[in-house]
Order: C-alpha cells, then sequence, then structure tokens
C-alpha cells in the first residue's frame, strides 16, 4: 500500500534543502577546496621544477676544496669555479666578496657533511649554492661510474611492474583496491554532511511545535521514511557535486598533481567487490540515519542531542586505529570485533572489502545485520516520533515507548 | 488515560453532535489538552476508544479536520507560502489550489506581500494569522481549536471568531478548547466541564448554568427582603441583593411577593448563573493555587 503523503514529504524536504544558500555554501565550498588544493600542488610543483632546475644551472662564481678526490674537475671547469687550497682562504673570498660562494667537500661525504658558504642572496635564492655543490658531486659520481643508467640504479630511479595471480587469474592489485575504497569515502563524505541534517530532521518538528499539526495529516512511518529518502536523494546530489572537480582534475591534470600514475581505465570492478561494498555503504547509511533520526526524535533539542551525536561521529573514525591490522590481518580479535559491531561494521567492512580480505560469508552477515538493525532502529525511530515528539522540552522514555505507554 | 504513574483522564465519557459548537472546559492540568490528543491519536489512551465519525481517527482522515493545537509552531526557517502548500497537500489539496487558496487568503489577511518571507522574519501576529490560515485552508468539516485564542491579539482574536462563525455557517462541527468563558457562552451549543480528569458537568450552557443554581435575581430595593422558602438570599447590601432562586422556583410570583410585602422594587432583574461564576465555582481553589 502507497504511503499516505511520502510523496509530498520527500518533495518538500528535497526542495528546501536544495533551494537553501546555506546548503550550498556548505557543498561547494569542499570542491572549491579541492580546486584551490589542486591547483596550489599544481603550481607549487610546476614552480618548484623550474626553480630546481634553474637553481643546478645557476650561473655564479665559486672556490671549492675537495678532501674527498671525488669531485671531477672538468666538471667544475665547466662552471668556472676555481680551486682553493685551503677552506680559510675559501671562506675569505666569500666575505670580501671576490666570489660568490665556496664549497667545502669532506673526505667522506656519505657521512659528513658539505659545508656551504656563500653571499646572502634570501632564503629562496641561497638554495641554488646546495643545489650547485650536490649537482658537481652527483655527476662528477656518473661520470666515474661511466654510464648513466649505473646512477640511475644507484639511486633507486626505477619502476616496477608486478602481476599477481588469485585462482588462477591475475589478481587486481592497486586497481583492485580503489573502487572498493571510493565507497568508504561516499560513506564517510555522506555522514559527515549529512549527519547533522539527519539529527535535526525530527529535531526540527519538535523544536518548532510543528508535531501536533504534522502528526494529524500524516503517519509518523510515513514522515520519517519521507525524511530518509528525501536525506538519500540530498547525499546523492552532494556526492555528484563533489566527484565533478576531482574527476575533471584528475583527468585533466593527473601527471602535474603528482599522483601516483593510475590509469582510471585499468581499475579493476570486480563485480562481488562493488556489489558488497554498495550494500555495505547503503546499509551502513541507513543504519547511522535512523540512529540519529531516532536521537533527533528522542532529545528535545539539537543542545541535549550533541554529546551523544558527537560521540557517534568520533566512532566511525575508531576503527581506522587498527587499519594497518585490519589489512595485514583481518582475522586478529579486534579487527573481527570492528567488523560485527554495528556502528564500526561499515568502516571495517568496507576496509577489508577493498583489500580483498572479506569472505562473502562474512560480508552476507555483516551486510544482513546492518539492514535489519537499520530497520529496527528506524522503526524505534518512528515510535519516538509518534509518542515522544510531543515531549517539547525533556528527553523521551525510551522504556515507555517501547512498552506503548505515554511518556511519564 | 495514564502518563506513568499518573492517571490524567478517568472515566470520561461525552459525544460531539454533528454541526455543533461543542466546548471543552477546564482549568490546566485538567486534562482538556489530553483528552484531544487521544482523540486524535497522539496519545494512546489506556483504556476505552475516541471515535471520530464512527471510526478511531488516522492521519488520512487529515483531509478533513482543521487542528489548532495548544502548542503551536510552523517550519521557521521556510517561506509562508511553502509551508502554507506543503500543509494544504498533506490535506489533500493538490499544489496549485493550495498555493491558490495560501495567496487569496494571505491577501485577506493583508500579507499579501509577505508569501516569499520566511515565517521567522513575520512578527507573532503575522505568524499567528498564518498558523490559523493553516488550520482551515482545507475548509474542515471538523475544526478542533485548543486554546483558540491564546496569546491571540484583540485584531486576531476577531479574526478567530469571524472564521469559527465562517465554519459554523458552513456546518461544520466545532471543539473548542479553552477557559475563557465570555467565547463559550457566544459560541458553544454544549459544554464539558473536566476537573480531575472527570466530568463535573455536560450539557447545553443552560442545563449546566441549572445544574449550578440555577436562576439569581439581582434586586435594586428599599426596605427589607423578606425571608422565603422560594429563594436564598446571596448578599443584600445598600439596596442591591442577590437572590438565588430553588429549583422550580417562580421569578414572577415572587416579585409579586417582594411587592405584596412591602419591599420598594427599583430594578428585578434574573439572570442565569455565569459560566464565569460556575467556573471560578468550580475551580476556585485551584485558581488561587496557580495564582
Amino acid at each position: 500500500m502507497a504511503q499516505h503523503n511520502l510523496g509530498t514529504v520527500v518533495r518538500f524536504e528535497v526542495v528546501r534543502t536544495l533551494t537553501k544558500r546555506r546548503f550550498w555554501i556548505a557543498t561547494l565550498a569542499v570542491p572549491v577546496l579541492l580546486v584551490i588544493v589542486f591547483f596550489l600542488v599544481y603550481a607549487s610543483s610546476t614552480a618548484s621544477d623550474k626553480n630546481e632546475a634553474e637553481q643546478k644551472n645557476a650561473n655564479f662564481s665559486f672556490d671549492y676544496t675537495d678532501a674527498s678526490g671525488l669531485v671531477d674537475p672538468a666538471i667544475v671547469d665547466a662552471l668556472a669555479g676555481t680551486k682553493v687550497s685551503d677552506s680559510a682562504a675559501g671562506v675569505a673570498a666569500v666575505k670580501s666578496g671576490a666570489v660568490d660562494a665556496y664549497f667545502s667537500y669532506p673526505a667522506d661525504p656519505v657521512k659528513d657533511t658539505i659545508e656551504i658558504y656563500g653571499t646572502d642572496s634570501g632564503i629562496f635564492g641561497n638554495g641554488k649554492y646546495s643545489a650547485v655543490a650536490l649537482s658537481i658531486l652527483q655527476r662528477s659520481a656518473q661520470s666515474k661510474l661511466g654510464a648513466p643508467e649505473l646512477a640511475q640504479i644507484i639511486q633507486g630511479n626505477l619502476t616496477t611492474n608486478t602481476t599477481t595471480f588469485k585462482d588462477g587469474v591475475v589478481a587486481g592489485g592497486i586497481n583492485a583496491v580503489i573502487p572498493g575504497m571510493l565507497f568508504l569515502a561516499i560513506f564517510y563524505v555522506v555522514i559527515l554532511l549529512l549527519g547533522s541534517q539527519m539529527l535535526n530532521s525530527t529535531l526540527e518538528e519538535k523544536e518548532n511545535r510543528v508535531t501536533e499539526m504534522i502528526l494529524t495529516t500524516i503517519k509518523p512511518t510515513s514522515l520519517i521514511l519521507g525524511k530518509v529518502i528525501s536525506l538519500f536523494v540530498v547525499g546523492v546530489v552532494q556526492m555528484l557535486v563533489l566527484a565533478l572537480p576531482v574527476v575533471v582534475a584528475y583527468a585533466l591534470f593527473r601527471e602535474r598533481l603528482s599522483i601516483p600514475g593510475v590509469n582510471l581505465s585499468s581499475l579493476d570492478f570486480e563485480p562481488q567487490t562493488m556489489i558488497v561494498g554498495a550494500l555495505l555503504l547503503i546499509g551502513g547509511f541507513a543504519l547511522f540515519t535512523a540512529t540519529l533520526v531516532a536521537l533527533g526524535a528522542a532529545m528535545p533539542t539539537a543542545k541535549d542531542a550533541g554529546p551523544i551525536f558527537g560521540a557517534m561521529m568520533a566512532l566511525i573514525f575508531i576503527p581506522f586505529y587498527v587499519l594497518p591490522l585490519t589489512i595485514s590481518d583481518p582475522t586478529a580479535l579486534i579487527v573481527e570485533v570492528f567488523s560485527y559491531f554495528p556502528y564500526s561494521a561499515p568502516i571495517t567492512g568496507l576496509l577489508r572489502n577493498a583489500f580483498g580480505t572479506l569472505p562473502l560469508a562474512q560480508a552476507i552477515i555483516i551486510i544482513a545485520i546492518l539492514f535489519v538493525l537499520a530497520a529496527l532502529v528506524l522503526r524505534l525511530a518512528v515510535m519516538l516520533f509518534q509518542y515522544g515528539s510531543i515531549e517539547y522540552s525533556r528527553k523521551v522514555n525510551v522504556r515507555d515507548v517501547l512498552f506503548g505507554r505515554n511518556s511519564s | 488515560m495514564d502518563f506513568g504513574k499518573t492517571t490524567v483522564i478517568k472515566d470520561l465519557s461525552f459525544d460531539v453532535s454533528r454541526g455543533e459548537t461543542f466546548g471543552f472546559l477546564g482549568s490546566n492540568g485538567a486534562g482538556k489538552t489530553t483528552t484531544i490528543r487521544a482523540l486524535l491519536g497522539i496519545y494512546l489512551p489506556t483504556s476505552g476508544t475516541l471515535h471520530i465519525g464512527g471510526r478511531s481517527f488516522k492521519p488520512e482522515d487529515g483531509d478533513r479536520l482543521g487542528y489548532l493545537p495548544e502548542e503551536r509552531g510552523l517550519y521557521k526557517k521556510e517561506s509562508v507560502i511553502d509551508v502554507m502548500t506543503y500543509f494544504g497537500t498533506l490535506k489533500g489539496l493538490d499544489r496549485a489550489k493550495a498555493r491558490a487558496w495560501s495567496r487569496e487568503y494571505l491577501e485577506r489577511v493583508s500579507l499579501g506581500d509577505k508569501e516569499k518571507v520566511r515565517l521567522d522574519r513575520l512578527s507573532g501576529g503575522q505568524q499567528q494569522k498564518v498558523q490559523l490560515g493553516v488550520t482551515i485552508m482545507n475548509e474542515p468539516d471538523l475544526l478542533i481549536l485548543d486554546e483558540p485564542t491564546k496569546g491571540f491579539d484583540p485584531v486576531n482574536r476577531r479574526l478567530m471568531m469571524n472564521v469559527i462563525d465562517e465554519r459554523k455557517g458552513a456546518g461544520a462541527t466545532v471543539i473548542m478548547v479553552t477557559h475563557q468563558m465570555e467565547e463559550v457562552e457566544r459560541l458553544c451549543d454544549r459544554v464539558i466541564l473536566l476537573k480531575d480528569g472527570m466530568s463535573r458537568a455536560y450539557g447545553t450552557v443552560t442545563e449546566v448554568q441549572d445544574s449550578f443554581g440555577g436562576t439569581v435575581i439581582h434586586l435594586d430595593h428599599d426596605g427589607g427582603v423578606p425571608d422565603s422558602s422560594a429563594y436564598t438570599v446571596l448578599s443584600d447590601r445598600d439596596g442591591h441583593a442577590e437572590l438565588e432562586l430553588v429549583p422550580g422556583a417562580d421569578a414572577g410570583a415572587i416579585l409579586r411577593e417582594l411587592v405584596a410585602g412591602g419591599t420598594e422594587v427599583r430594578a428585578f432583574t434574573p439572570t442565569r448563573k455565569s459560566l464565569d461564576d460556575i467556573f471560578v465555582e468550580v475551580y476556585g481553589d485551584e485558581a488561587a493555587v496557580e495564582a
């Protein structure tokens, strides 16, 4: 049977949220911030590359001493450097302004520090001295090895490509983890952005004294369901708004953002991971929504609900304290506890699902727990609202509500 | 009806006929609002049944009902027209009709230029007008008004009275919860007086007045007032006396008796005991405590 007036509630709640200026300010603040951060990273990366190149090739006069014997005179000559007999002479030349800099290479540059003296060119300009001093030593080492490739190998500038097999077929690796992690990211963003709205969705009727008029026009079940559906719709809108600049920035500026090169086309959308992730996300969202709506129905004001709301928000971060254990040893007792405890299960479950350490049977149990508990808490929320929201100025007695009594 | 260990309503029975205006009277805490909330399914009756039109009220019946609760409020952060349209559609009007009705009503109560203003930016009196509009916008055939003029300024009080008159004229049933006795005497066909969750009096206004002593004669006179088995002298001072008639006594016969007995009668006005007097008589002690 169709819910009486459900569509009216959904429309009202969605439209009034999406037409609020503060909603768009809050929603757009995140992508705008992301765009600013991307721009800063891009600008900084471009500038620092350019600066590093400029500093390495900076043209200035210098003296040097070389106790290591590693410096190639030909390289120094090309840069118009002059070898001096001792450190004192070099430092004195800098002090007098005869040269711009003096480098003192120690006997063992690996263990001892290369001392550099220079004419002050400002905090950022002074970087050119160490850049050139190091460049001279690196290029000298390369020339001694006789092959630039050997120098690259020693410096570790190498790439690898690992292929692993699971059940006889190529496993996805990091490309399979990323899609699963997206569900976790969505869960966090939705709960953090909408948590307060979830709490206030039923508090509003109490605080504005609208409850009685509402309850004579619509069933509490329809009202609460309408609010939950509208929260979901608003959450989807926020997701789309948030995702758009990230996708655009990633697609257009990926190479410049120093983000590890993951090819979007090679992401592995493994069906089981995606289905389990989606169900964990929906179940977790439903449970948190139902719980916050119930909390709003039970408390007289947002201020009274604040401490419990804060604890719930903190709860979703606790599973991250055992993140290494969750990934490396998913059978550890604490990980198992977090996997089954309903208010940490969405996070731990989504993490394990992304990393491929959540067996299907266990995933089904966790999903069932989330959905069943969400339904029970939603039912409690409806009862709290129906029989408790009329208590405008005091907390609702949950026991009275459960036993179908008017609150004493 | 119980709240925890406290019994608020005890052994209460009453009925309201279609098309009549019914007064629900009582002091604070007498159980008036509780009974109305139970009638509308907001509270659970511990035992007994409450029916509207022969069945328990359900929100689906909200399109027949106009309810103005004692605790009033609307969505304060939303615009006037949006809130009115929302409640109109919840009460069964289609969206366009709800909007059109709201605009017409706002013009009528001089708020035509406020339709896009947020409710919390209106004055208290303006918010009351909007609240009243939301209550009647579905042109209900049952109007339940809990303390209808509570907090209303004189302008809105008059508007409220006009609305009640209009709905009465349209054949609607009106239930008023109040302790404003002058409103009850002017508007109500029948009343019930609640005290401590029980009916103290129930019937037409005249029947209730009669049950609390019936007629009182205000007598301006010279000379003494003789004793009589037909009345009790309530007071007699400075040429003004109040005589309470015993049940069945005839005021005309008493006048003739007084004149024959030598009392010089300057004015002789039989009146029924006012509901206000009855209210004080019933709740006098409680009123003193509350004060």
